[in-house]
């Protein structure tokens, strides 16, 4: 599985742990190095350098989503009481009065578990039941009400161009041109429900991890899908690599404990090539790649969070939440690592200087 | 789904016509002092009066599994949900999930054995179904009414009140021919002790088969409906490999009819009794107990349907015995 030599080099080393009062339902990172989690009692915390600044404190209902916008100028939260609330984040470094609630969205009695922003303008789109709404920071408006009408939306995904917005659920996944909110969007039928859905960073691939044990994989314009299967369980966790020169990117997916990573072959017909990657053996909860380079963090419910080298082999396990980790993610330079867990810890690692040069 | 570790969390699904009761009931669940935090999800239209962060709104969507199959839908919302309010366990102790009147119990039980998130930590507890003592014979050939009381483990003979002794006893009799399963209370406004109703287990398989003894040794009465119960009751040994070959035959091309099974068979070879239990399509096996010595070693099966040959059932049983 892996050599003994290979477990004992250190990518990332522990920069901070604190603890929120619950599960940590998301972490995210602005492009400013501010990192915002969230707790399943209903928490929002931001986090710079060793200070922290609570922005919700614990109550009853849930936060689910966190979001930065693309300028990193605003924050967005939402879950189980169905309010989105944004704020406004006025200096580059995090300072307590510079970060402001201006807006609370209410849609009572329904659970918002899916948001973001789009990465070209300041546009938050978010579930709601089986719609998703578009709401515009600088207008302050819901700019538009995208109906996905089969099922309640379960995931969406900007395009990273910002051409596009692909829309989730069951029956597959419904792309909408941000050009005209009005036009019928595109549909990448599924004979299932698509649970997750991700556009790869160069915009030019979507796949959709589905109920049926399947990932569907699109070049975006062409109408034949790539249908991968195998999968011991309905896919959980999707993930694109950062583009690579003369190659599409990576593919990994997760399902239950299985992590499987693909790359695609030269020729279009001979598909995509799938390798396994085993160390979890309990249920994976987050999957992300490095945002420049072929690392990949795998973090689970059995207490670990593996990293791969080139998404290949485990270079390094992290460890900090016995019961199980719940999210992760990279900070934007890629020097960053953080992740919840579970019983609420929130830990952040930070490259190490040994490590360079290796991974 | 079976796993009985006290880490699982007890479902009770609630079923019943709009109007029979479920409304008072959930509220009478959400307001007892039973010492559990119990969080409930209710339908679109669900009027649960109390203001409670653990009442949860939700849209019953059905999504296919399986190119259409009944067998193969699962309730698309409830798995949502559940995994958003697994996160934080620790607070609710007991779910109870609301269906509408016009809901087949089917997907919401079948959501639990098939989806790999839920089935290890939701333990199915009973299906209860509320019965309007005197509207439900205007209901009684549509298919949801004998859906609901087929799939109950518990009905609750509501608004007894509003009907005399003879229809009352002429109704329960009704009852029992489609399933004898169930333990059926009457009751006004859906009174009935919360021991009866939450913590029933009657979906845990170490007491599949807690079955009235009167059930099993009793002839099979013949009935009108289409939808019916019954049991096989076998003694000697069963060859694995023909059940084996049977039950799939049967689920295959009965599993549509087939609301719900239960047995304890004796295997040949084996020393442990083997217990199992469906929905449909689904099955759920393992080996149980040991034999006690003193046991007469015997299978019991029970069958509730539709439109099922029970001679031909309890003959092709005969045919995997040793």
């Amino acid at each position: 599985m892996f050599g003994v030599g290979e477990k004992s080099k250190i990518l990332y080393q522990q920069q901070w742990q604190g603890n929120l009062s619950e599960y940590v339902t998301a972490v995210i990172w602005s492009p400013d190095g501010i990192l915002a989690a969230s707790s399943a009692a209903g928490e929002v915390v931001l986090w710079q350098d060793g200070s922290l600044i609570n922005l919700l404190p614990a109550g009853l209902a849930s936060i689910d989503c966190l979001a930065f916008s693309a300028d990193g100028k605003f924050l967005s939260a939402g879950g189980q009481d169905g309010k989105v609330r944004v704020w406004k984040i006025s200096s580059d470094s995090l300072v307590e009065n510079q970060v402001n609630l201006i807006s609370t969205l209410d849609n009572t009695s329904k659970w918002v578990d899916k948001l973001s922003w789009s990465s070209t303008c300041n546009q938050l789109a978010f579930s709601l039941g089986r719609y998703v709404q578009i709401w515009d920071a600088d207008t302050q408006t819901v700019v538009a009400t995208l109906p996905f009408t089969n099922s309640s939306v379960l995931d969406l995904a900007w395009q990273p161009n910002g051409e596009n917005i692909a829309i989730a659920g069951d029956g597959g996944v419904k792309v909408w041109s941000t050009k005209d909110w009005d036009d019928d969007p595109y549909l990448i039928d599924m004979p299932s429900a698509s649970i997750v859905t991700a556009w790869s960073e160069d915009s030019k691939y979507i796949a959709s991890g589905n109920l049926d044990n399947t990932v569907t994989v699109l070049e975006y314009g062409s109408h034949l899908p790539w249908i991968m299967r195998g999968f011991p369980g309905k896919i959980s966790n999707l993930t694109w690599s950062q583009s690579l020169a003369n190659h599409a990117p990576l593919l990994a997916a997760s399902s239950m404990e299985g992590v499987a990573v693909w790359k695609k072959a030269i020729d279009d017909q001979d598909g995509w090539d799938a390798r396994v990657l085993t160390l979890h053996n309990d249920k994976v909860q987050a999957l992300e790649f490095h945002p420049n380079s072929l690392l990949l963090a795998s973090a689970a419910d059995d207490g670990w969070l593996g990293l791969w080298t080139k998404a290949k082999q485990v270079g390094q396990i992290l460890e900090g939440a016995p019961h199980g980790f719940s999210s992760l993610a990279w900070s934007k330079d890629g020097q960053r690592l953080a992740a919840g867990g579970r019983d609420g810890e929130l830990i952040i690692w930070s490259e190490s200087k040994r490590g360079r040069g290796f991974g | 789904m079976v796993a009985t570790t006290s880490n699982t969390v007890p479902v009770t699904v609630l079923t019943g016509y709009l109007g029979a009761g479920k409304t008072t009931l959930l509220n009478r669940i959400l307001t007892h002092e039973h010492g559990k935090k119990v969080a409930v999800i209710v339908n679109e239209f669900g009027e649960v009066g109390i203001d409670n962060q653990l009442v949860i709104d939700a849209d019953e969507e059905i999504f296919e599994m399986n190119n259409g199959c009944i067998c193969c839908t699962v309730r698309g919302d409830l798995m949502r949900i559940i995994g958003n309010l697994m996160k934080r366990r620790h607070q609710f102790d007991h779910l109870v999930i609301e269906t509408t009147g016009l809901a087949d119990p089917a997907p919401v039980i079948q959501t639990f054995f098939v989806d790999e998130d839920l089935r290890d930590k939701i333990a199915l507890d009973a299906v209860v179904t509320v019965v309007d003592a005197k509207h439900i014979q205007q209901h009684w050939d549509a298919e949801e009414a004998q859906e609901q009381i087929a799939f109950a483990d518990v009905i609750l003979l509501n608004k007894t009140d509003l009907v005399n002794p003879e229809e009352l006893a002429e109704l329960e009799n009704k009852i029992k021919g489609m399933n004898k399963m169930a333990k059926i209370y009457r009751t006004q406004n859906s009174e009935l002790s919360m021991d009866a109703l939450l913590g029933v287990q009657a979906f845990n398989l170490d007491r599949a088969l807690e079955i009235d003894p009167n059930f099993l040794s009793e002839d099979a009465h013949e009935h009108d409906e289409t939808v019916k119960s019954f049991a096989i009751v076998e003694s000697g040994e069963l060859d694995g490999e023909k059940l084996n070959n049977w039950l799939s035959q049967l689920l295959q091309t009965k599993g549509v009819d087939i609301f719900r099974m239960k047995g304890i068979l004796n295997i040949a070879g084996e020393d442990e009794r083997f217990v199992f239990q469906g929905v449909h399509m689904l099955l759920d096996g393992k080996a149980d107990r040991p034999w006690k010595e003193e046991e007469t070693r015997k299978n019991e099966l029970v069958f509730i349907g539709r439109n099922l040959d029970e001679a031909q059932l309890k003959e092709d049983f005969r045919q995997c015995l040793v």
